[in-house]
């Protein structure tokens, strides 16, 4: 059996971009500021992922059919999201491709926005975000901007092994991660990372509108989240709660 | 003892315990087999997300409510396991509305259950409303302290 993992490029593809992350995780955050963005920035889609290891799926856009993960672009940035909740199997096998895609495209850094669980996520106005990242000289960045940094803590998912991966290759990876509910989709945590996202590197990003379509939003997202929730269970999402020990 | 418990065989306590198993199996199989729609055009229903946390002293169950009126949420006990919170929404939302042309229906409320597996009390429930998600605090009943000597 086939298990291949393929980047298919329909456009060429621009070096030294900042490649994006927005999957399904915690509250849909990742997802759901990665789609905003690439409806505000008009990116257009120039690759997509065929895998073996991803169900027998198309979703259907204005009638065509698309691929579920795909990756859009334009000179500066590079964005992949996926219209599914990745099954836990598969991310490994697709965190690795995409990484090692990135760096033959020679992105300059990796991005993953998303959600870091918070208990009583519905007493917080402003979400906080949090900065993590795979070198000192991100971290150094990221808190030179501002930031304030995850200092001890466990991230588990597609994001921990972009982290990993983007590592071993030497890559400089980023992860933003807002306060957001676990398993409701949370539009306004979306909104916060994506400000943060924009403030730190200098991309202008209404999300005024990300926030007036909440509501639509969250009545939309709710089969995804459903079923990411699935896949977060199986892999034991719920680590991110977890206190680390390290004496 | 009452007439009704000198009537209750021990063959009447092994069917109720079967009724219950084959009504946990029927859920199980629903929730393993067969995922219906996360929407009922009949009864004009957008089902909710949900959750349900037992604490040692209350049940917790949120759930997540856009565009609804808060003044029109319900809470039930449908049994002495299960609680349902309806909503009406502030407007009615149509399959078109969402982007899809291929169904036709329209709906007016958003509705989920909870499946509560310790007692708790729902005289008491306290309801608050915040960043609209809903919750519904029950006190558990039948606490039980054992004495440490």
């Amino acid at each position: 059996m086939s298990e291949s993992v393929e980047i298919v490029e329909k456009k060429p593809i621009p070096s030294e971009a900042t490649m994006l992350i927005g999957l399904p995780d915690v509250g849909l955050v990742g997802l759901i500021a990665t789609s905003y963005l690439i409806t505000e920035l008009n990116l257009e889609e120039i690759a997509y992922m065929d895998s073996d290891l991803l169900p027998p799926v198309v979703v259907l856009h204005k009638g065509l059919p698309h691929a579920l993960l795909r990756i859009y672009g334009n000179q500066n940035l590079i964005a992949v999201i996926s219209e599914l909740a990745v099954p836990v199997p598969a991310i490994y096998p697709i965190m690795r491709e995409i990484v090692d895609w990135g760096q033959a495209k020679k992105v300059k850094r990796i991005v993953s926005m998303g959600g870091t669980p918070v208990e009583g996520r519905q007493t917080i106005t402003e979400p906080q975000v949090f900065g993590a990242a795979s070198n000192q000289e991100s971290l150094d960045m990221l808190s030179k901007k501002g930031l304030k940094i995850l200092n001890e803590g466990y991230i588990v998912g597609p994001q921990a092994l972009s982290m990993r991966y983007s590592v071993s290759k030497k890559t400089a990876a980023i992860a933003l991660l807002a306060q957001s509910f676990y398993n409701y989709p949370d539009p306004e945590a979306a909104a916060m990372v994506l400000k943060e996202f924009s403030r730190i590197f200098e991309i202008k990003v209404d999300v005024s509108k990300l926030r007036e379509k909440g509501e639509e939003i969250r009545l939309k997202a709710r089969d995804i989240m459903k079923r990411t929730q699935q896949e977060m269970n199986r892999m034991k999402k719920s680590q991110e709660y977890d206190l680390p020990l390290y004496v | 003892m009452s007439e009704k418990q000198r009537n209750h065989s021990i063959f009447d306590t092994i069917n109720e315990y079967m009724e219950e198993f084959e009504k946990l199996a029927d859920e199980l199989m629903e929730s393993t087999f067969y995922e219906g729609p996360s929407w009922n055009t009949e009864t004009c229903c957008i089902h909710a997300l949900s959750n349900v946390f037992v604490t040692p002293r209350e049940v917790i169950v949120t759930a997540d409510l856009p565009n609804i009126e808060p003044e029109t949420v319900k809470v039930e006990a449908v049994d002495e396991n299960t609680i349902e919170i309806t909503a009406k929404m502030k407007k009615k939302v149509q399959f078109v509305d969402l982007g899809i042309n291929h169904r036709q229906g329209e709906f007016s409320f958003l509705r989920c259950q909870g499946r509560v597996h310790v007692v708790f009390d729902v005289e008491k429930m306290k309801i608050s409303w915040k960043g609209g998600i809903l919750e519904v605090r029950f006190p558990r009943k039948k606490r039980y302290q054992l004495k440490v000597e």
